[in-house]
C-alpha cells in the first residue's frame, strides 16, 4: 500500500480567546493521497483555514501528528518548517497575497529564491509558468496593473513554480466573479492533472466544490462527511 | 531579491517616506550648519588668538613659568639676536617677535586708571594686525613715546590722536619711573575689559619706563599652525645642543579662553545631535512600524513560501539603512547648499557677549563634519529600525496572514 503524502491522525487545535478555549478542530483523521484534487467545504468557523494552515505547517496542531510524504511535521523547528514549505507546498490565498512591490515575473521567481536555482534556470521556470498560466505578456505588471483573475493567476504559478508536491489553496475564488472563479478552478485543475500535483482548496461555493475529484465537508471542526467523486455520479466513502 | 523589495518599499508609501526624508535631512542640515558654524568659530577664534595675541610658540627664560618674580622682568631674555637668527632660519617660521609686558597707571593729568601695556616691535606687531586702528596712526620705533591707546581707555581718559597722558610703573629695580606719551591713535580688538585697560608702545619705550634691555618673552610666528608640534621639538633640542636656558609654551596651552569656547560650543553641539538623533530615531521607527502593520499580511505569506525570520528582519533592517543613507545624502546636498548660501549672503551678527564688534556668519562645511552627519543619520535611522524589524520577524503566520 502507497504512503499517502498527507496523513493526519487525531488532530486537534484549539485557540485561546480571552479567557475561553475555542476548538477549531476536534480529532480529524485524514489520508490525501498524490495526485488528488480535493475540495474542503463548511460553513464560516468550521475549521477550513485552520486545517489548511496545520497541513501547510505554517501552524502546529494542540495535539496529533501530521506527516507529509511519511515525515512527521509536527516534531520539526521553525527553520525546517520554513525549508519544508519553500520546497513542498504551494500557497494561493483568497487575496492573491502577491507582494505589490514586485512585478508579476518576479513575485513568481520569489519562491525559486529559496529552492537554490540558478539564475538562468529560475528565469526560465518563471516564464515557463507564466506562459501556462497565460500571463506571458503581463510579465512586467506590478499586481495593481493586474486584473483579480489575473493576480489569480500569477499567484498559481507562484504556488507552482517550486513544482510542489502540494497546492494549498484557501478561498481562491472568493474574491472573484464566477466566470472567473470557473477559469481559475479550469486552470487548477488542469495543472493537477498535467502535473499530478496535490490540490486541496478550501471553499464554502458548493458551485467550486463541486469541481473536485474529492469533498471533504468539515462541520464543527470535524469531518462530517468525505466524498470522492469519479465521473458520475458521486460515491460516498466516509461520513462522521 | 530582498533588497529589491526593501528598496521598493521605501518608495511604497511616498508621502511617508518623504516626511521622514524631511526629518532626516531638516536634522542633518541643522547639524551641519551647527557643525560648520562651530568650525569656523573654532578655527578663526584659534588663528585672532594665535596670530593677534599669542603666537604660535613663546619662548621665555628658564624658571619664568614656575616662579614668581619678585620685581619686573626678573626672568626676562636678554641678547635675543642670536636666538631670533637661529629661530627665522626655519622655513616653517614666518616671524619672531619680542614682547614685554607691564602694568601701570596712567594719568592725564586730572584722572588716573591702570593700564596694562604691551612693547612691541612696531614693524611686527603691524604684521600681526593684532587691533584694529579706531583713530589716528599706528605706533612707529622711530618715535618711542608714541603709543595706541584702548578705545574705551581713550574715552575714559579723554584723550584723542596727539594729545598726551603719563605712564607710571615700576621699574626691574623696583624703584617707580613716569614716561610721558603721545596718544599716535586708538585702538580696538573687540573684547571690552581688554580695550577698557589697553595701551600699546615701541618695545624701546616700555624699556625706556622698566630701565631694562631686557624683553619678557619672544614670540614665534609659524606660516602654518599645523606645523607647531613639529617646530617646538625643533626647537627644543637646538635649546638643548646649543646650552640655552631658554623654555617653550605652544598657542594651545595659553590659549585658553579659545579651550573654553570650543568645550561649551561642543557641549551645545553634542547636545542638538542628542535631540537630532532621538527626533530621527522616533520618525524612522515610526515609519517602519506603520510600514510593518500595513504588510502584515505580505510578511505572513513571505514567510508561507519560506522565507526565514532572519531574511524578514534583515528587509526591514535595509529599509531602515536606506532611508538612513538616501536622507544622509540628502541632508549633505542640502545642508551644504544652504551653508553655502549663508556665506554668500554676508550675515552680519552682533558682537557676541564681551565683544564690541560684529562678524560676519560664516558655515565651514568641513569634510570631517559632513561624513560624521553622514554616518550619524545611517547609524541612527537603521538603529531605529531595529526593533520593529524585530518585531516584524516574530509575527506568527498565521496571525499576520489573517491580519486585515
Amino acid at each position: 500500500m502507497n504512503t499517502p503524502l498527507i496523513k493526519l491522525q487525531g488532530i486537534r487545535k484549539s485557540y485561546t480567546l480571552g479567557k475561553v478555549d475555542v476548538s477549531a478542530l476536534r480529532e480529524v483523521s485524514l489520508d490525501i493521497d498524490a495526485g488528488e484534487f480535493i475540495a474542503l467545504s463548511g460553513a464560516s468557523g468550521s475549521g477550513k483555514t485552520t486545517l489548511l494552515n496545520l497541513i501547510g505547517c505554517i501552524d502546529k496542531p494542540s495535539a496529533g501528528t501530521i506527516q507529509l510524504a511519511g515525515l512527521d511535521v509536527t516534531a520539526l523547528s521553525l527553520s525546517s518548517l520554513a525549508n519544508l514549505r519553500s520546497r513542498k507546498i504551494g500557497f494561493i490565498f483568497q487575496t492573491f497575497n502577491l507582494i505589490p512591490v514586485l512585478s508579476a515575473f518576479e513575485n513568481v521567481e520569489y519562491p525559486l529564491l529559496f529552492a537554490g536555482r540558478g539564475c538562468t534556470q529560475r528565469r526560465e521556470r518563471v516564464r515557463q509558468w507564466l506562459h501556462h498560466v497565460g500571463l506571458e505578456n503581463q510579465a512586467r505588471q506590478r499586481p495593481d496593473q493586474l486584473s483579480g483573475g489575473q493576480r489569480q493567476r500569477v499567484a498559481i504559478a507562484r504556488a507552482m513554480v517550486t513544482q510542489p508536491d502540494l497546492v494549498l489553496a484557501d478561498e481562491p475564488t472568493a474574491n472573484l466573479d464566477s466566470d472567473t472563479a470557473g477559469q481559475i478552478l479550469d486552470l487548477m485543475s488542469q495543472i493537477n492533472r498535467e502535473t499530478g500535483t496535490t490540490f486541496l482548496f478550501a471553499s464554502h461555493d458548493p458551485r467550486i466544490t463541486q469541481r473536485a475529484s474529492r469533498q471533504i465537508h468539515l462541520h464543527d471542526g470535524q469531518i462530517a462527511s468525505d466524498l470522492i467523486l469519479t465521473e458520475t455520479p458521486w460515491r460516498f466513502v466516509n461520513a462522521h | 531579491m530582498l533588497t529589491r523589495i526593501a528598496l521598493r518599499n521605501v518608495f511604497r508609501n511616498r508621502r511617508r517616506s518623504a516626511i521622514t526624508m524631511v526629518v532626516l535631512v531638516v536634522g542633518a542640515t541643522a547639524l551641519i550648519l551647527f557643525g560648520g558654524y562651530k568650525e569656523i568659530s573654532f578655527y578663526g577664534l584659534r588663528e585672532s588668538t594665535i596670530r593677534n595675541r599669542v603666537g604660535h610658540l613663546q619662548i621665555y627664560k628658564k624658571g619664568f613659568l614656575n616662579s614668581e618674580s619678585q620685581k619686573p622682568l626678573e626672568f626676562g631674555l636678554e641678547n635675543v639676536t642670536e636666538l631670533r637668527r637661529a629661530i627665522e632660519n626655519d622655513a616653517r617660521v614666518e616671524m619672531t617677535v619680542p614682547q614685554i609686558s607691564l602694568m601701570g597707571l596712567v594719568t592725564n593729568g586730572e584722572k588716573s586708571e591702570t593700564f596694562l601695556a604691551t612693547g612691541v616691535d612696531a614693524d611686527k606687531d603691524q604684521k600681526m594686525s593684532a587691533q584694529r586702528l579706531v583713530a589716528g596712526e599706528s605706533i612707529s620705533d622711530k618715535e618711542t613715546d608714541g603709543v595706541i591707546v584702548g578705545e574705551l581707555l581713550a574715552r575714559s581718559m579723554n584723550v584723542k590722536p596727539g594729545d598726551f597722558l603719563t605712564l607710571m610703573t615700576t621699574t626691574v629695580s623696583g624703584s617707580l619711573n613716569g614716561l610721558d606719551v603721545r596718544v599716535r591713535g586708538t585702538f580696538a580688538t573687540g573684547m571690552k575689559e581688554f580695550d577698557e585697560r589697553a595701551i600699546k608702545m615701541p618695545l624701546a619705550g616700555a624699556q625706556q619706563l622698566l630701565q631694562t634691555q631686557k624683553i619678557e618673552r619672544l614670540l614665534v610666528l609659524l606660516k602654518k599652525t599645523d606645523e607647531t608640534d613639529g617646530v617646538k621639538t625643533t626647537l627644543e633640542s637646538q635649546f638643548v645642543q646649543n646650552h640655552w636656558d631658554l623654555e617653550i609654551r605652544d598657542w594651545s596651552v595659553l590659549a585658553t579662553y579659545y579651550h573654553q569656547v570650543r568645550n561649551i560650543f561642543n557641549g551645545i553641539f553634542g547636545f542638538l545631535g542628542i535631540i537630532v538623533f532621538l527626533i530621527v530615531i522616533v520618525s524612522v521607527a515610526n515609519t517602519i512600524i506603520l510600514s510593518i502593520f500595513e504588510r502584515t499580511r505580505e510578511i505572513g505569506t513571505l514567510m508561507a513560501m519560506g522565507t526565514r525570520r532572519r531574511q524578514i528582519w534583515a528587509m526591514f533592517f535595509l529599509e531602515g539603512l536606506m532611508i538612513g543613507v538616501a536622507g544622509g545624502f540628502l541632508g549633505i546636498a542640502v545642508g551644504s547648499a544652504a551653508g553655502e548660501l549663508i556665506n554668500q549672503a554676508h550675515i552680519q551678527l552682533p558682537p557676541p557677549p564681551g565683544y564690541t564688534t560684529g562678524y560676519n556668519l560664516r558655515i565651514m562645511l568641513k569634510p570631517s563634519i559632513l561624513i560624521t552627519v553622514m554616518v550619524l543619520s545611517s547609524i541612527t535611522a537603521t538603529l531605529a529600525s531595529v526593533l520593529p524589524a524585530l518585531k516584524a520577524s516574530r509575527l506568527k503566520i498565521v496571525d499576520a496572514l489573517g491580519h486585515i
